[in-house]
Order: structure tokens, then sequence, then C-alpha cells
């Protein structure tokens, strides 16, 4: 009976997002949300703008559904388009100026599915501290760990999407992990 | 690789220990790759931007998605 309801949630969830948006487009909505907003939620590391980010992506997305074609999946797509965007944000001084006063109240309303009250404690906790990490971090290792950390991306997909070999990728995963564990131990 | 993933699995375990002390409990990763995707997966993605995407999507011309999409996925 318990294991009916998250099924039953989630339809809810789709059958809402039918309601929005013409069907086939939702289904792309709904399976794919949560990967873009994360990422441009952690590349960003402002929840208003990476709200901002996921709309704009998905409103490009929409507008150039004829430009897609297939050859590479729907996932390295939608990735492509979110890390230009996001990475036209991050060169601008308004962006760098408006995430310099980012407030802690907004991450309050970031981090929202719990499993109980001590959860929210536990994930937010852990949220942060991964945000914190990964600012600390050079960008192309910010990005590589965001993107390695996706069990349906390959290697030669993520070096697609970040201009370069597999290999180039699988070696500087090396060097991003070791700097994620080395500044992730300052954030506790 | 294996020394990095050693000493967060080790600090994690520490700070597990310090948390139960508390009264708290505490997440144990094996990778940073799986920590991530723990924090990925307790993100929820906020309402408002479907509701505001479809302000948006009902702003733009008119078009037939209808036929474009069978090269999706």
């Amino acid at each position: 009976m318990q294991a009916a309801e998250p099924v039953e949630l989630e339809t809810k969830k789709l059958s809402a997002h039918a309601k929005l948006f013409p069907p086939e487009f939702a289904a792309v909505y709904e399976e794919h949300s949560r990967a873009v907003y994360y990422l441009a939620l952690r590349m960003l590391s402002d929840p208003t703008q990476a709200e901002d980010a996921t709309h704009d992506v998905f409103l490009k997305v929409y507008r150039k559904l004829d430009q897609f074609r297939g050859e590479a999946g729907i996932k390295t797509w939608l990735y492509r388009i979110t890390i230009n965007h996001c990475q036209n944000l991050l060169q601008t001084w308004q962006h760098r100026h408006i995430h310099s006063n980012a407030d802690d109240a907004v991450w309050d309303t970031a981090v929202a599915r719990t499993d109980s009250p001590l959860r929210v404690l536990e994930t937010k906790e852990l949220g942060q501290r991964i945000q914190k990490t990964l600012d600390a971090l050079p960008e192309e290792y910010r990005l590589l760990l965001l993107l390695v950390a996706d069990e349906k991306m390959s290697y030669e997909e993520i070096g697609e999407l970040t201009s370069q070999t597999p290999d180039a990728v699988r070696g500087k995963l090396h060097r991003a992990r070791k700097a994620f564990a080395q500044h992730f131990q300052k954030t506790a | 690789m294996d020394h990095d993933t050693s000493h967060l699995r080790h600090r994690e375990a520490q700070e597990q220990t310090n948390q139960q002390q508390s009264g708290q409990t505490a997440i144990e990763f094996a990778t940073t790759e799986e920590m991530i995707r723990h924090d990925a997966a307790q993100i929820e993605v906020p309402p408002a931007i479907a509701e505001r995407l479809s302000k948006s999507i009902a702003a733009e011309p008119k078009r037939s998605l209808l036929g474009r999409l069978r090269f999706w996925k």
C-alpha cells in the first residue's frame, strides 16, 4: 500500500505538467527538469538564478525543437544548452554582484524533498557543504564532477560537452575528485 | 583517488560518530559522485518554474510539436 504512494504522486505531477504543456514537452520536462535545475543550481550557486535559468533553458528547448535531430541524446542536448546558458551568466559582472549578495534564507527554500524533519537538516547541511566545496573549485572541475555524477553520461559525452577527449576527462576528473575531497573537509 | 576516497569516507565516518553522540544521524558516501547524486536526488524542482514556463510557452507563436518529436530519446 505504501509502495503505491510515490507512483501516485509522480502520476499526479505528470498530470499537472500535462495540463501546463503540450504532452510531449511535458514528458521531457518531467524527465529532465530535475537534472537541468540541479546543474544550474550548483553551477550558479543561487536558487533564484537557477530557477530563472531552468525556465530559460526549457523555453529555448521549446523554441529549438526544429534543430534537434537526435545525433546526441536528449539529455546531452539539454545539458549543452544549460551549460552554455549558465556560463554566459557567470561571465557577466551582474551575476557576480548578485551572487556575492546571496542570502542564506534563499537556500532554506531550495531543498524541500525530505523524508523527515531530521532529514531536512541533514540534507540542507550536505547541500550547503557541497555547494561551498564546488564554489571553491575551478569551474572546469565543478562541471566535470556534476556531469560525471549523472550515471547516464559517458566519458565520451562529457568530453563532447566540455570540448575535450575522454582521456582528458578521465585525467581531470582524477584531479577534480582530489580537489573536492580536500575542500569538502574544510567545510565541516 | 583511492586515498582521497578513503579520506573522504574516514571524514564522513568521523562526523557520523560525532553526530551520533549528539543524537543526530549521518550519511556516508563512498565517492564524490555518490554524494552529488544523493544531493541531486533530494532537490525538488520549484513548481513555480513550470507555471512560469507554461505562461511563456502560451505567449509563443503557435507551432505543432507532433512530428518533430519523433527524434527525441
